[in-house]
């Protein structure tokens, strides 16, 4: 559904509604501005600054929850942290996806032996990418980001096809 | 700067059982635990204005406390150790050192003891029901309970 | 609550009044309220642990009367992750791994930190240029590191273009902290008895590259936000600390100096290669964010004429001594303390002549900054909170530990 602005051809698209709030969902993944750890440093602010500039990719942060589509959860959760964790993801509006940053997120990372630590954000809230890295690099989370794009795309896919079959 | 034992003792004069030596650690003051804020007072009066250090060390047989002190006008670091039992029952020292607001409720939560004359004595770090994580006899997780996630 | 808590995490959470607001004990400090004959009804705000302002997951309990603050609680350990536990389980040489993630912004000084108490029961003779590699690090670290405060400080009065102009400048930084130690965050460069590999060719450059535009765009920078009205209408006179209040915290670093406490531990307790170095160091004299503000943006330029130095006077020779692969100390009992971007990072080490150490208590300058604020915001507006926690320039990493 190329749309040629300089030619007009094909300047009529038709596409089912599902794909095209899926279009829109995809291009704009608004992030809530939480960062929990040193990840937050390369995932948040490098990522936000002006070599990487997620801004591109119409990955842009929110301050609240209410209004952001992704969460990525950059850092260690602790026991006295995850309520809030699974608040701030309780609070988001759907649909929504999780991207848990670095080894702390994924599995509880270099704490992981500390009773205090919880082994990984998945045991609280349902994670759709995980980046491997202690910190990942801003280019990885990038790379999270196409691919969760690619996800959201192959979900509607999918759902199209089981529908029509 | 390491103050001379005898400026030391002398201003602990009036507190029974102390001891001051030198240590690898600097100049030590070992002082029984239920003269602490009476001798953190006479320090403070002696010109040690800042803690700067708080913190417990579990032995094996009882916690260990450690004040670092500092003064700035003389330019002098001291430190000053006492012991506690397992369970047992520290005085805040709050009213002469502010800074030992914090510090004393992370020690007392990790190290499982209690904190009296405090004006706030909640846990700082975890929540309820966490055991005192610092304790040697508190055992991290091991690799199979890692592993099995 | 506490039933639902654990049936939907499935982690054995207490949730109980985690998140119940609560009133502020009362024993903190409480500012008079209705001294104008005016009062409402006192109202508790709850802010963070999720919050774009607090640098982290730190959480206020702020109680106010209309817009002034009456008291406040720091509510911090949302990110206690036992690095002092750990570290009696690490060798020696893994134990900058923790350290690196205590005080994230600034690794390099949590490892040096750690190295020097644990030289000091290794008897080991650290070469000259381990010195002027550790000193170098730390300083491009430093700077690193003041750029991430000056960029979020920024943020929080409201100011957006600074931050990004930061961000540039501490790229090329971690540019230059990758090339020479590998890592853009998490160096683990600095370990007992020296560093882990030698400068590599082209540092030297890169670094001389860096050096000959940035004392330009740092006056630009300062000008940029320094010599904003707004700005300096919203930071002076706001959140002093006096010399008499900073000591009783027990505050260190810039918030100490800026009080007009000439203690630096570079100078006073020089280590490294920091007595060969020609440096001053800046001073406040009131003690608010204004000052705070600008002791720290003295000390940048302090740091960058310090890394001209350093890479001008590099020794020739080993970049670490000969140490063990797997190092046992003399048993004993040390501290040792350098000067972080922060304050003052302080390690406590006891080794009982194993290959773990027996205890390590690791001095956070931010805890002694966050218990300070409790005092300090009373009598404040609330619009100054997230000011005063700025110009504090507290890690919540090194803060909860």
């Amino acid at each position: 559904m190329a749309i040629d602005k300089f030619t007009g051809e094909n300047s009529i698209a038709f596409i089912k509604s599902e794909q095209l709030f899926d279009f829109a969902r995809r291009n704009s993944l608004w992030y809530i501005a939480f960062g929990i750890a040193c990840c937050a440093i390369e995932g948040l602010m490098s990522a936000s600054g002006p070599r990487f500039d997620f801004d591109r990719m119409g990955v842009f942060f929110r301050n609240s929850p209410r209004q952001a589509d992704v969460m990525i959860v950059a850092g260690t959760v602790n026991k006295k942290m995850a309520e809030t964790v699974k608040r701030l993801y309780d609070q988001m509006p759907e649909p929504k996806w999780v991207v848990a940053m670095g080894a702390c997120a994924s599995t509880g990372g270099p704490f992981r032996e500390y009773p205090n630590v919880v082994l990984g954000v998945d045991k609280i809230i349902p994670v759709d990418v995980y980046i491997p890295g202690c910190p990942p690099r801003p280019e990885s989370v990038q790379y999270a980001f196409i691919e969760l794009q690619k996800k959201i795309a192959k979900r509607t896919e999918e759902r199209l096809a089981a529908r029509n079959s | 700067m390491r103050p001379a034992i005898a400026d030391i003792e002398r201003t602990l004069a009036a507190i029974s059982g102390v001891s001051v030596a030198e240590e690898a650690l600097g100049t030590v003051a070992r002082v029984e635990l239920a003269f602490v804020p009476d001798a953190l007072s006479a320090l403070k009066a002696a010109g040690y204005e800042s803690l700067v250090d708080f913190d417990g060390t579990d032995t094996g047989e009882f916690v260990e406390l450690t004040y670092r002190l500092r003064s700035y006008a003389l330019d002098l670091e001291l430190f000053v150790k006492s012991t506690v039992a397992y369970g047992g029952t520290i005085e805040s020292v709050w009213f002469d050192y502010p800074s030992a607001l914090m510090p004393e409720r992370e020690t007392a939560e990790l190290l499982g003891i209690h904190l009296a004359g405090h004006p706030n004595p909640k846990r700082l770090l975890t929540t309820d029901g966490v055991e005192p994580l610092l304790r040697r006899d508190v055992l991290i997780r091991t690799v199979e309970e890692v592993k099995a996630r | 609550m506490s039933d639902i808590c654990e049936e939907t995490l499935g982690v054995g959470l207490l949730c109980e009044g985690q998140h119940d607001p609560g009133t502020p004990p009362a024993g903190l400090r409480r500012a008079p309220s209705g001294v104008d004959g005016l009062t409402t009804e006192h109202l508790i705000i709850n802010m963070g642990p999720q919050h774009p302002s607090t640098h982290g997951v730190l959480r206020m309990i702020v109680e106010v009367d209309g817009e002034e603050i009456v008291a406040a609680e720091v509510s911090v350990g949302y990110l206690h992750r036992g690095i002092e536990k750990l570290a009696e389980h690490r060798r020696y040489d893994a134990v900058g791994t923790l350290m690196d993630r205590g005080d994230y912004v600034s690794g390099m000084m949590g490892e040096l930190a750690f190295a020097l108490a644990a030289e000091q029961l290794m008897d080991v003779e650290v070469p000259r240029k381990a010195h002027w590699l550790r000193s170098l690090a730390s300083e491009l670290n430093r700077l690193a590191s003041h750029l991430v405060w000056y960029g979020t400080f920024g943020l929080d009065t409201g100011a957006m273009g600074q931050f990004l102009y930061a961000m540039r400048e501490r790229e090329a930084l971690l540019d230059i902290l990758e090339a020479l130690s590998g890592q853009r965050m998490m160096f683990n460069y600095i370990r007992p008895g020296g560093v882990v590999a030698d400068m590599p060719l082209g540092v030297t450059e890169k670094i001389r590259a860096f050096l000959s535009t940035f004392d330009m765009y740092l006056d630009e920078y300062d000008q940029l936000l320094g010599g904003n009205e707004i700005f300096q209408g919203r930071v002076k006179g706001i959140g002093t600390i006096d010399r008499q209040m900073a000591l009783a915290f027990g505050l260190t670093g810039a918030n100490l100096r800026a009080a007009g406490v000439d203690f630096d531990i570079r100078k006073a307790r020089p280590y490294a290669a920091y007595p060969e170095l020609d440096f001053e160091v800046p001073l406040g004299s009131t003690g608010d964010a204004w000052d705070r503000y600008n002791v720290r943006m003295a000390e940048m330029r302090q740091s960058a004429r310090m890394i001209a130095q350093l890479i001008d006077g590099m020794p020739e020779g080993e970049h670490t001594a000969k140490v063990p692969r797997i190092i046992r100390p003399n048993a004993g009992e040390v501290y040792a303390s350098v000067e972080s971007s922060r304050g003052e990072t302080g390690i406590h080490l006891i080794s009982d002549g194993t290959e773990h150490p027996y205890r390590m208590h690791y001095r956070g300058p931010s805890l002694y900054a966050a218990q300070a604020l409790e005092e300090i915001l009373p009598g404040h507006l609330i619009a100054d909170v997230v000011m005063i926690i700025g110009s504090t320039d507290i890690m919540l990493g090194e803060l909860d530990r």
